[in-house]
Protein backbone atom coordinates (compact mmCIF):
# COMPACT_ATOMS: atom_id res chain seq x y z
CA UNK A 1 0.00 0.00 0.00
CA UNK A 2 3.17 2.55 1.02
CA UNK A 3 4.14 1.88 -2.73
CA UNK A 4 0.96 2.92 -3.71
CA UNK A 5 0.55 6.15 -2.01
CA UNK A 6 4.35 6.81 -3.27
CA UNK A 7 3.56 6.33 -6.76
CA UNK A 8 0.47 8.71 -6.43
CA UNK A 9 2.51 11.07 -4.67
CA UNK A 10 5.19 11.19 -7.58
CA UNK A 11 2.12 11.36 -10.35
CA UNK A 12 0.58 14.42 -7.88
CA UNK A 13 4.10 16.18 -8.24
CA UNK A 14 3.90 15.30 -11.91
CA UNK A 15 0.82 17.53 -12.02
CA UNK A 16 2.01 20.26 -10.30
CA UNK A 17 4.70 20.42 -12.65
CA UNK A 18 2.76 19.63 -15.46
CA UNK A 19 0.98 22.53 -14.75
CA UNK A 20 4.03 24.63 -14.53
CA UNK A 21 5.66 24.33 -17.48
CA UNK A 22 2.73 22.58 -19.55
CA UNK A 23 4.40 19.84 -20.38
CA UNK A 24 6.80 19.24 -23.25
CA UNK A 25 7.47 22.17 -25.36
CA UNK A 26 6.85 21.73 -28.97
CA UNK A 27 9.24 20.92 -31.85
CA UNK A 28 10.12 23.38 -34.16
CA UNK A 29 9.88 20.47 -37.21
CA UNK A 30 6.12 19.75 -38.24
CA UNK A 31 4.31 17.76 -41.02
CA UNK A 32 2.34 21.03 -42.44
CA UNK A 33 0.43 18.66 -44.75
CA UNK A 34 -0.97 15.25 -44.61
CA UNK A 35 2.07 12.51 -45.11
CA UNK A 36 0.12 9.72 -44.76
CA UNK A 37 -0.27 9.58 -48.71
CA UNK A 38 3.40 9.85 -49.65
CA UNK A 39 4.71 7.53 -46.55
CA UNK A 40 1.89 4.64 -47.27
CA UNK A 41 2.83 4.93 -50.68
CA UNK A 42 4.53 1.43 -52.01
CA UNK A 43 7.41 2.54 -53.45
CA UNK A 44 8.18 4.85 -50.39
CA UNK A 45 7.53 1.86 -48.59
CA UNK A 46 9.95 -0.55 -50.33
CA UNK A 47 12.77 2.38 -50.11
CA UNK A 48 12.22 2.94 -46.46
CA UNK A 49 12.60 -0.60 -45.76
CA UNK A 50 15.64 -1.69 -47.96
CA UNK A 51 17.51 1.77 -45.69
CA UNK A 52 16.14 0.13 -42.76
CA UNK A 53 18.63 -3.11 -43.79
CA UNK A 54 17.90 -6.67 -41.93
CA UNK A 55 20.74 -7.16 -39.61
CA UNK A 56 19.71 -10.60 -38.13
CA UNK A 57 21.71 -10.00 -34.82
CA UNK A 58 20.49 -6.47 -34.05
CA UNK A 59 16.94 -7.48 -34.86
CA UNK A 60 16.86 -10.56 -32.52
CA UNK A 61 19.95 -8.91 -29.76
CA UNK A 62 19.11 -9.74 -26.58
CA UNK A 63 16.63 -7.18 -24.95
CA UNK A 64 15.56 -5.91 -21.52
CA UNK A 65 12.64 -8.57 -21.08
CA UNK A 66 12.02 -11.37 -18.55
CA UNK A 67 12.33 -14.66 -20.79
CA UNK A 68 15.50 -14.25 -23.06
CA UNK A 69 15.79 -17.79 -23.33
CA UNK A 70 17.33 -19.88 -26.13
CA UNK A 71 15.97 -22.84 -27.57
CA UNK A 72 18.24 -25.63 -28.63
CA UNK A 73 17.09 -28.35 -30.98
CA UNK A 74 18.58 -30.91 -33.58
CA UNK A 75 17.18 -30.45 -36.56
CA UNK A 76 17.47 -31.78 -40.83
CA UNK A 77 18.73 -29.31 -43.77
CA UNK A 78 14.84 -29.34 -45.34
CA UNK A 79 13.82 -28.44 -41.81
CA UNK A 80 17.12 -25.74 -41.37
CA UNK A 81 16.17 -24.24 -44.22
CA UNK A 82 12.21 -23.99 -43.77
CA UNK A 83 13.09 -22.37 -40.03
CA UNK A 84 15.23 -19.95 -41.87
CA UNK A 85 12.66 -18.46 -43.83
CA UNK A 86 10.15 -17.91 -40.88
CA UNK A 87 13.07 -16.14 -38.79
CA UNK A 88 13.54 -13.79 -42.09
CA UNK A 89 9.60 -13.18 -41.77
CA UNK A 90 9.36 -12.79 -38.44
CA UNK A 91 12.51 -10.45 -38.58
CA UNK A 92 10.36 -8.43 -41.07
CA UNK A 93 7.25 -8.70 -38.50
CA UNK A 94 9.74 -6.89 -35.92
CA UNK A 95 10.90 -4.38 -38.40
CA UNK A 96 6.85 -2.95 -39.08
CA UNK A 97 7.34 0.75 -38.82
CA UNK A 98 5.01 2.59 -37.12
CA UNK A 99 2.92 4.49 -39.77
CA UNK A 100 3.23 8.75 -40.12
CA UNK A 101 -0.17 10.14 -40.51
CA UNK A 102 -1.25 13.39 -39.73
CA UNK A 103 -2.70 14.45 -36.30
CA UNK A 104 -6.04 14.08 -35.56
CA UNK A 105 -8.24 16.82 -35.21
CA UNK A 106 -10.67 17.20 -32.00
CA UNK A 107 -14.45 17.97 -33.56
CA UNK A 108 -17.33 18.07 -31.02
CA UNK A 109 -19.87 16.01 -32.28
CA UNK A 110 -22.92 17.01 -30.30
CA UNK A 111 -26.07 13.75 -30.52
CA UNK A 112 -28.96 15.89 -28.44
CA UNK A 113 -29.33 18.76 -26.09
CA UNK A 114 -31.84 18.76 -23.82
CA UNK A 115 -32.19 21.95 -21.69
CA UNK A 116 -35.13 20.20 -19.30
CA UNK A 117 -31.98 18.03 -18.18
CA UNK A 118 -30.11 20.93 -16.74
CA UNK A 119 -28.98 20.43 -13.55
CA UNK A 120 -30.06 16.56 -13.25
CA UNK A 121 -26.96 15.82 -11.89
CA UNK A 122 -23.54 17.45 -10.47
CA UNK A 123 -21.02 15.63 -12.26
CA UNK A 124 -21.27 14.38 -15.92
CA UNK A 125 -21.52 11.09 -17.02
CA UNK A 126 -19.21 8.98 -19.34
CA UNK A 127 -20.83 5.82 -20.70
CA UNK A 128 -18.33 3.31 -22.52
CA UNK A 129 -19.99 0.85 -24.62
CA UNK A 130 -18.03 -2.51 -23.57
CA UNK A 131 -19.45 -4.31 -26.48
CA UNK A 132 -17.66 -7.77 -26.76
CA UNK A 133 -15.26 -7.94 -29.96
CA UNK A 134 -14.91 -4.04 -31.16
CA UNK A 135 -11.66 -2.68 -32.29
CA UNK A 136 -10.83 0.49 -30.48
CA UNK A 137 -11.33 2.85 -32.81
CA UNK A 138 -14.94 1.50 -32.73
CA UNK A 139 -15.63 1.53 -29.48
CA UNK A 140 -18.44 4.12 -28.70
CA UNK A 141 -17.76 6.64 -25.92
CA UNK A 142 -20.60 9.44 -24.83
CA UNK A 143 -20.63 11.87 -22.51
CA UNK A 144 -23.73 13.41 -20.84
CA UNK A 145 -22.82 16.82 -19.33
CA UNK A 146 -24.49 18.36 -16.77
CA UNK A 147 -26.88 20.55 -18.64
CA UNK A 148 -28.29 17.95 -20.54
CA UNK A 149 -25.82 17.62 -23.46
CA UNK A 150 -25.37 14.11 -25.18
CA UNK A 151 -22.09 13.85 -27.01
CA UNK A 152 -19.80 11.86 -28.40
CA UNK A 153 -16.30 11.95 -25.70
CA UNK A 154 -13.11 14.17 -26.62
CA UNK A 155 -9.88 12.09 -28.35
CA UNK A 156 -8.76 12.30 -24.53
CA UNK A 157 -11.79 10.77 -23.02
CA UNK A 158 -12.21 8.21 -25.33
CA UNK A 159 -8.26 6.98 -24.97
CA UNK A 160 -8.44 6.86 -20.96
CA UNK A 161 -11.60 4.99 -21.22
CA UNK A 162 -10.50 2.25 -23.42
CA UNK A 163 -7.82 2.12 -21.33
CA UNK A 164 -9.19 1.93 -18.65
CA UNK A 165 -12.00 -1.15 -19.66
CA UNK A 166 -9.44 -3.01 -22.50
CA UNK A 167 -5.82 -2.18 -20.62
CA UNK A 168 -2.95 -2.44 -23.59
CA UNK A 169 0.23 -3.93 -22.60
CA UNK A 170 2.82 -1.46 -21.36
CA UNK A 171 0.54 1.45 -22.26
CA UNK A 172 0.27 3.69 -18.59
CA UNK A 173 -3.03 5.54 -17.21
CA UNK A 174 -1.48 8.02 -16.55
CA UNK A 175 1.58 10.17 -18.90
CA UNK A 176 4.51 8.84 -18.21
CA UNK A 177 7.44 11.01 -16.26
CA UNK A 178 9.80 10.63 -19.11
CA UNK A 179 7.10 12.33 -21.42
CA UNK A 180 6.03 15.08 -19.22
CA UNK A 181 9.04 16.14 -17.42
CA UNK A 182 10.98 18.55 -19.81
CA UNK A 183 14.53 17.69 -17.50
CA UNK A 184 13.87 13.70 -17.64
CA UNK A 185 13.22 13.92 -20.92
CA UNK A 186 16.38 15.93 -22.08
CA UNK A 187 18.51 13.49 -20.03
CA UNK A 188 17.05 10.62 -21.88
CA UNK A 189 18.26 12.18 -25.04
CA UNK A 190 21.47 13.09 -23.74
CA UNK A 191 22.51 10.00 -22.81
CA UNK A 192 21.61 8.73 -26.26
CA UNK A 193 18.27 6.58 -25.28
CA UNK A 194 16.88 6.87 -28.68
CA UNK A 195 15.32 3.85 -29.37
CA UNK A 196 14.04 3.21 -25.67
CA UNK A 197 12.19 6.86 -26.10
CA UNK A 198 10.69 5.84 -29.38
CA UNK A 199 9.82 2.15 -28.08
CA UNK A 200 7.93 3.63 -25.35
CA UNK A 201 6.09 6.63 -26.94
CA UNK A 202 4.90 3.81 -29.77
CA UNK A 203 3.33 2.10 -26.81
CA UNK A 204 2.07 5.40 -24.88
CA UNK A 205 0.30 6.66 -27.96
CA UNK A 206 -1.26 6.83 -31.13
CA UNK A 207 0.20 7.52 -34.16
CA UNK A 208 -2.65 10.23 -34.79
CA UNK A 209 -1.53 12.05 -31.52
CA UNK A 210 0.04 15.38 -31.05
CA UNK A 211 2.25 14.30 -28.62
CA UNK A 212 3.57 11.62 -30.87
CA UNK A 213 4.27 14.17 -33.52
CA UNK A 214 5.50 16.58 -30.76
CA UNK A 215 8.44 13.84 -29.27
CA UNK A 216 9.31 11.89 -32.57
CA UNK A 217 10.35 14.90 -33.95
CA UNK A 218 12.46 16.10 -30.95
CA UNK A 219 14.30 12.99 -31.12
CA UNK A 220 15.14 12.91 -34.77
CA UNK A 221 16.02 16.64 -34.61
CA UNK A 222 18.17 15.25 -31.59
CA UNK A 223 19.48 12.33 -33.55
CA UNK A 224 20.28 14.85 -36.65
CA UNK A 225 23.10 16.71 -34.59
CA UNK A 226 24.38 14.02 -32.35
CA UNK A 227 24.86 11.99 -35.70
CA UNK A 228 24.14 8.19 -34.18
CA UNK A 229 22.31 6.69 -36.76
CA UNK A 230 23.38 3.89 -36.54
CA UNK A 231 21.70 3.13 -33.26
CA UNK A 232 18.51 3.04 -34.98
CA UNK A 233 19.83 1.38 -38.18
CA UNK A 234 17.65 -2.32 -38.33
CA UNK A 235 15.27 -1.33 -36.01
CA UNK A 236 11.29 -0.31 -36.55
CA UNK A 237 12.63 3.59 -36.28
CA UNK A 238 14.90 4.33 -38.70
CA UNK A 239 12.30 3.96 -41.89
CA UNK A 240 10.35 6.92 -39.74
CA UNK A 241 13.59 8.83 -39.28
CA UNK A 242 14.30 8.47 -43.53
CA UNK A 243 11.09 10.11 -43.60
CA UNK A 244 11.36 13.02 -41.49
CA UNK A 245 14.37 14.17 -42.78
CA UNK A 246 13.65 13.45 -46.19
CA UNK A 247 10.38 15.46 -45.90
CA UNK A 248 12.31 18.07 -43.98
CA UNK A 249 14.99 18.56 -46.24
CA UNK A 250 17.13 17.79 -44.44
CA UNK A 251 19.37 14.72 -45.32
CA UNK A 252 23.00 15.47 -45.83
CA UNK A 253 24.38 14.33 -41.95
CA UNK A 254 22.23 11.24 -42.77
CA UNK A 255 23.57 10.79 -46.24
CA UNK A 256 27.11 11.67 -45.41
CA UNK A 257 26.94 8.79 -42.13
CA UNK A 258 25.66 6.41 -45.07
CA UNK A 259 28.80 7.07 -47.30
CA UNK A 260 31.10 7.16 -44.56
CA UNK A 261 29.71 3.57 -43.75
CA UNK A 262 30.27 2.41 -47.24
CA UNK A 263 26.11 1.93 -47.47
CA UNK A 264 26.06 3.70 -50.76
CA UNK A 265 22.96 1.98 -51.95
CA UNK A 266 21.33 3.64 -49.35
CA UNK A 267 22.57 6.71 -49.89
CA UNK A 268 20.82 6.24 -53.30
CA UNK A 269 17.61 5.50 -52.10
CA UNK A 270 17.89 8.28 -49.65
CA UNK A 271 18.13 10.91 -52.19
CA UNK A 272 15.60 9.36 -54.76
CA UNK A 273 12.97 9.77 -51.47
CA UNK A 274 13.88 13.27 -51.34
CA UNK A 275 13.17 14.15 -54.78
CA UNK A 276 10.33 11.78 -54.83
CA UNK A 277 8.77 13.42 -51.68
CA UNK A 278 9.19 16.95 -52.92
CA UNK A 279 8.57 16.34 -56.90
CA UNK A 280 12.69 17.08 -58.32
CA UNK A 281 12.57 15.89 -62.12
CA UNK A 282 14.59 13.82 -61.96
CA UNK A 283 15.02 10.29 -63.39
CA UNK A 284 15.83 8.36 -60.02
CA UNK A 285 13.74 5.34 -61.04
CA UNK A 286 16.04 3.85 -63.91
CA UNK A 287 19.55 4.15 -61.33
CA UNK A 288 17.36 2.46 -58.82
CA UNK A 289 16.35 -0.23 -61.04
CA UNK A 290 20.20 -0.87 -62.24
CA UNK A 291 21.12 -0.91 -58.57
CA UNK A 292 18.64 -3.50 -57.83
CA UNK A 293 19.48 -5.95 -60.55
CA UNK A 294 23.27 -5.56 -59.02
CA UNK A 295 22.39 -5.65 -55.38
CA UNK A 296 20.11 -8.12 -53.67
CA UNK A 297 17.93 -7.05 -51.18
CA UNK A 298 17.77 -7.12 -47.54
CA UNK A 299 15.48 -10.19 -46.54
CA UNK A 300 18.12 -12.09 -49.60
CA UNK A 301 21.23 -10.86 -48.06
CA UNK A 302 19.76 -12.13 -44.92
CA UNK A 303 18.99 -15.24 -45.49
CA UNK A 304 22.11 -15.58 -47.35
CA UNK A 305 23.69 -14.79 -44.31
CA UNK A 306 21.93 -17.19 -42.31
CA UNK A 307 22.77 -20.24 -44.98
CA UNK A 308 26.07 -19.06 -45.40
CA UNK A 309 26.76 -21.04 -41.73
CA UNK A 310 25.35 -24.16 -43.21
CA UNK A 311 27.55 -24.60 -46.11
CA UNK A 312 30.97 -24.69 -44.61
CA UNK A 313 31.95 -28.08 -44.81
CA UNK A 314 31.70 -27.63 -48.74
CA UNK A 315 34.79 -26.75 -50.61
CA UNK A 316 35.24 -22.68 -51.48
CA UNK A 317 36.37 -22.16 -54.59
CA UNK A 318 39.49 -19.57 -54.53
CA UNK A 319 36.98 -16.49 -55.78
CA UNK A 320 34.81 -16.97 -53.46
CA UNK A 321 37.74 -16.54 -50.67
CA UNK A 322 39.08 -13.41 -51.98
CA UNK A 323 35.76 -12.25 -52.19
CA UNK A 324 35.30 -12.23 -48.55
CA UNK A 325 38.94 -11.27 -47.76
CA UNK A 326 37.90 -8.06 -49.61
CA UNK A 327 34.27 -7.93 -48.83
CA UNK A 328 32.94 -6.87 -52.19
CA UNK A 329 32.35 -8.49 -55.09
CA UNK A 330 33.00 -7.49 -58.89
CA UNK A 331 28.88 -6.54 -58.76
CA UNK A 332 29.31 -4.74 -56.22
CA UNK A 333 32.65 -2.77 -57.71
CA UNK A 334 29.79 -1.93 -60.47
CA UNK A 335 27.07 -1.11 -58.05
CA UNK A 336 29.18 1.64 -56.21
CA UNK A 337 30.25 3.59 -59.73
CA UNK A 338 26.60 4.15 -60.68
CA UNK A 339 25.90 4.98 -57.19
CA UNK A 340 28.78 7.18 -56.90
CA UNK A 341 27.67 8.83 -60.64
CA UNK A 342 24.15 9.78 -58.71
CA UNK A 343 25.30 10.67 -55.27
CA UNK A 344 27.68 13.52 -57.57
CA UNK A 345 24.92 14.24 -58.83
CA UNK A 346 22.66 15.16 -55.85
CA UNK A 347 25.98 17.06 -54.30
CA UNK A 348 26.12 19.23 -57.39
CA UNK A 349 22.52 19.99 -57.24
CA UNK A 350 21.25 22.95 -55.63
CA UNK A 351 19.48 20.38 -52.80
CA UNK A 352 22.62 19.73 -51.25
CA UNK A 353 23.47 21.98 -47.91
CA UNK A 354 26.80 19.97 -47.06
CA UNK A 355 28.62 19.76 -50.20
CA UNK A 356 32.22 20.49 -49.10
CA UNK A 357 31.83 17.41 -46.44
CA UNK A 358 30.01 14.81 -48.70
CA UNK A 359 32.52 15.60 -51.37
CA UNK A 360 35.43 14.71 -49.03
CA UNK A 361 33.07 11.61 -47.64
CA UNK A 362 32.76 10.96 -51.21
CA UNK A 363 36.94 11.32 -52.40
CA UNK A 364 37.61 8.67 -49.62
CA UNK A 365 35.27 6.28 -50.16
CA UNK A 366 36.72 6.38 -53.78
CA UNK A 367 40.42 6.02 -52.66
CA UNK A 368 39.19 3.14 -50.80
CA UNK A 369 37.28 1.14 -53.17
CA UNK A 370 40.07 1.92 -55.82
CA UNK A 371 42.74 -0.04 -53.72
CA UNK A 372 40.14 -2.40 -53.02
CA UNK A 373 39.89 -2.99 -56.63
CA UNK A 374 43.61 -2.81 -57.33
CA UNK A 375 44.11 -5.60 -54.40
CA UNK A 376 40.87 -7.50 -56.00
CA UNK A 377 42.15 -7.67 -59.67
CA UNK A 378 45.94 -8.43 -58.32
CA UNK A 379 44.85 -11.35 -56.42
CA UNK A 380 42.80 -12.63 -59.13
CA UNK A 381 45.55 -12.68 -61.46
CA UNK A 382 47.75 -14.07 -58.86
CA UNK A 383 45.88 -17.40 -58.55
CA UNK A 384 45.07 -17.18 -62.20
CA UNK A 385 41.39 -17.08 -61.82
CA UNK A 386 41.19 -14.83 -64.87
CA UNK A 387 42.36 -17.82 -67.30
CA UNK A 388 39.97 -20.00 -65.74
CA UNK A 389 36.67 -17.49 -66.08
CA UNK A 390 37.57 -16.58 -69.77
CA UNK B 1 -20.51 -11.74 0.29
CA UNK B 2 -18.53 -13.47 -2.84
CA UNK B 3 -18.33 -11.63 -6.22
CA UNK B 4 -21.31 -12.72 -9.13
CA UNK B 5 -19.32 -13.82 -12.18
CA UNK B 6 -19.57 -11.93 -15.41
CA UNK B 7 -20.60 -14.49 -17.60
CA UNK B 8 -23.17 -16.04 -14.96
CA UNK B 9 -24.36 -19.07 -13.15
CA UNK B 10 -27.45 -17.91 -12.16
CA UNK B 11 -30.49 -20.67 -12.75
CA UNK B 12 -33.32 -19.22 -14.43
CA UNK B 13 -36.31 -20.53 -15.84
CA UNK B 14 -37.05 -19.60 -19.97
CA UNK B 15 -40.19 -17.85 -19.29
CA UNK B 16 -39.85 -16.61 -15.28
CA UNK B 17 -39.56 -12.27 -15.42
CA UNK B 18 -36.11 -11.21 -15.49
CA UNK B 19 -34.60 -7.74 -14.83
CA UNK B 20 -32.08 -5.64 -15.68
CA UNK B 21 -30.84 -3.74 -12.14
CA UNK B 22 -27.72 -3.18 -9.99
CA UNK B 23 -25.97 -5.12 -7.71
CA UNK B 24 -24.12 -3.10 -4.87
CA UNK B 25 -20.54 -4.26 -4.21
CA UNK B 26 -18.08 -1.83 -2.48
CA UNK B 27 -18.23 -1.66 0.65
CA UNK B 28 -18.82 0.34 3.68
CA UNK B 29 -19.08 4.40 2.40
CA UNK B 30 -18.07 3.06 -1.16
CA UNK B 31 -20.43 1.93 -3.43
CA UNK B 32 -19.78 0.29 -6.79
CA UNK B 33 -22.54 -0.84 -8.79
CA UNK B 34 -22.85 -4.15 -11.27
CA UNK B 35 -25.37 -3.83 -14.11
CA UNK B 36 -26.52 -7.27 -14.20
CA UNK B 37 -29.60 -9.28 -15.63
CA UNK B 38 -31.41 -11.88 -13.25
CA UNK B 39 -34.41 -13.41 -12.29
CA UNK B 40 -36.94 -10.90 -10.72
CA UNK B 41 -37.86 -12.99 -7.60
CA UNK B 42 -34.07 -13.19 -6.14
CA UNK B 43 -32.30 -11.02 -4.20
CA UNK B 44 -29.75 -8.89 -5.74
CA UNK B 45 -26.75 -11.14 -4.00
CA UNK B 46 -27.55 -14.45 -5.82
CA UNK B 47 -25.98 -15.61 -8.64
CA UNK B 48 -27.37 -13.74 -12.10
CA UNK B 49 -27.39 -14.58 -15.21
CA UNK B 50 -25.23 -12.19 -16.90
CA UNK B 51 -23.18 -8.87 -15.96
CA UNK B 52 -24.20 -6.29 -18.53
CA UNK B 53 -22.01 -2.65 -17.56
CA UNK B 54 -20.76 -1.58 -14.20
CA UNK B 55 -21.77 1.83 -12.65
CA UNK B 56 -19.16 3.99 -10.13
CA UNK B 57 -21.49 6.58 -8.79
CA UNK B 58 -18.45 8.19 -6.93
CA UNK B 59 -16.90 10.95 -9.04
CA UNK B 60 -13.15 10.09 -10.18
CA UNK B 61 -10.43 12.62 -9.96
CA UNK B 62 -11.59 14.44 -13.51
CA UNK B 63 -14.67 15.00 -11.67
CA UNK B 64 -16.77 12.09 -13.86
CA UNK B 65 -18.75 9.17 -13.49
CA UNK B 66 -17.64 6.31 -15.00
CA UNK B 67 -20.51 3.69 -16.54
CA UNK B 68 -19.77 1.07 -18.79
CA UNK B 69 -22.67 -0.96 -20.38
CA UNK B 70 -22.28 -3.71 -22.90
CA UNK B 71 -25.10 -2.33 -25.57
CA UNK B 72 -25.49 -5.39 -27.31
CA UNK B 73 -26.65 -7.50 -24.48
CA UNK B 74 -28.64 -4.86 -22.80
CA UNK B 75 -30.19 -4.40 -26.26
CA UNK B 76 -30.85 -8.26 -26.90
CA UNK B 77 -32.67 -8.86 -22.87
CA UNK B 78 -34.76 -6.07 -23.36
CA UNK B 79 -35.44 -7.41 -26.66
CA UNK B 80 -36.41 -10.88 -24.98
CA UNK B 81 -38.73 -8.95 -22.42
CA UNK B 82 -36.45 -7.89 -19.78
CA UNK B 83 -37.79 -5.42 -17.07
CA UNK B 84 -35.80 -2.51 -15.47
CA UNK B 85 -35.62 -1.14 -12.10
CA UNK B 86 -35.82 2.49 -12.08
CA UNK B 87 -32.47 3.39 -10.75
CA UNK B 88 -31.17 0.83 -14.26
CA UNK B 89 -33.93 2.75 -16.46
CA UNK B 90 -32.65 6.29 -15.68
CA UNK B 91 -28.87 5.38 -16.04
CA UNK B 92 -29.64 3.92 -19.47
CA UNK B 93 -32.15 6.48 -20.34
CA UNK B 94 -28.92 9.11 -19.91
CA UNK B 95 -26.68 7.05 -21.76
CA UNK B 96 -29.10 8.47 -24.81
CA UNK B 97 -29.58 4.54 -25.30
CA UNK B 98 -33.14 4.77 -24.68
CA UNK B 99 -35.57 7.66 -24.02
CA UNK B 100 -34.63 10.12 -20.77
CA UNK B 101 -36.64 8.64 -17.71
CA UNK B 102 -39.30 11.10 -16.47
CA UNK B 103 -37.89 10.80 -12.80
CA UNK B 104 -34.84 12.17 -14.62
CA UNK B 105 -36.48 15.19 -15.84
CA UNK B 106 -38.08 15.36 -12.40
CA UNK B 107 -34.68 15.68 -10.54
CA UNK B 108 -33.53 18.37 -12.54
CA UNK B 109 -36.20 20.33 -12.12
CA UNK B 110 -35.87 19.76 -8.62
CA UNK B 111 -32.28 20.65 -8.56
CA UNK B 112 -33.06 23.74 -10.30
CA UNK B 113 -35.77 25.08 -8.22
CA UNK B 114 -33.69 24.50 -5.02
CA UNK B 115 -30.94 26.10 -6.87
CA UNK B 116 -32.69 28.92 -7.22
CA UNK B 117 -34.33 28.98 -4.02
CA UNK B 118 -30.98 29.35 -2.42
CA UNK B 119 -29.42 32.27 -4.91
CA UNK B 120 -32.86 33.88 -4.02
CA UNK B 121 -31.90 33.55 -0.16
CA UNK B 122 -28.78 34.25 -0.31
CA UNK B 123 -29.33 37.31 -2.38
CA UNK B 124 -31.89 38.91 -0.04
CA UNK B 125 -29.74 37.66 3.07
CA UNK B 126 -26.94 40.08 1.06
CA UNK B 127 -28.81 42.87 0.69
CA UNK B 128 -30.06 42.82 4.37
CA UNK B 129 -26.40 42.92 5.45
CA UNK B 130 -26.16 45.73 3.12
CA UNK B 131 -28.88 47.98 5.15
CA UNK B 132 -27.54 46.95 8.53
CA UNK B 133 -24.07 48.46 7.76
CA UNK B 134 -25.51 51.59 5.85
Amino acid sequence: MSLFRHIRKLNALQNVRQLSSAGLKSSTLQYATDPQPQFTDAETQQLLQSMTQLQLDKVFRKRTVPDNSVHTQFMTTAQLEKEFLQTIEKAQQLLQMPPVVKIKEDTERIISKDPALKDFATTKYVFTDITFGLPQSERKVVVRDVDGTLSYATLDITKRMNQLYFPLDGRKFYTPRMFSDEQLFQRCLDEHKYEFILDRLTVQYEPYEAEFHNISAKVFEHLNESKQFDQLRSTRHFGPMAFFYAWHRCIDDLLYDMIRRDYLLNAVQLIALSYKIHKVPLDYQATLRQLEELQPSPAVKALAELRSGLRQHQAKGIENEIQTAIGKTETDFQADEISLRFIEQYIGSEHALKKVQLELAVQTLKELNLEKQQLYEGLKKAHGVQQQAS
Amino acid sequence: MSLSPASGIGRFYKHSAKIIRFVRLGCTNRPFYHIVVMERRKNQHQPVIEQVGSYDPMPNENNERLVALNTERIRFWLGKGAHMSEPAAELLGISGLLPVHPRTYMTAWRNRKAAAEAAALAEAEGSQKAAETA
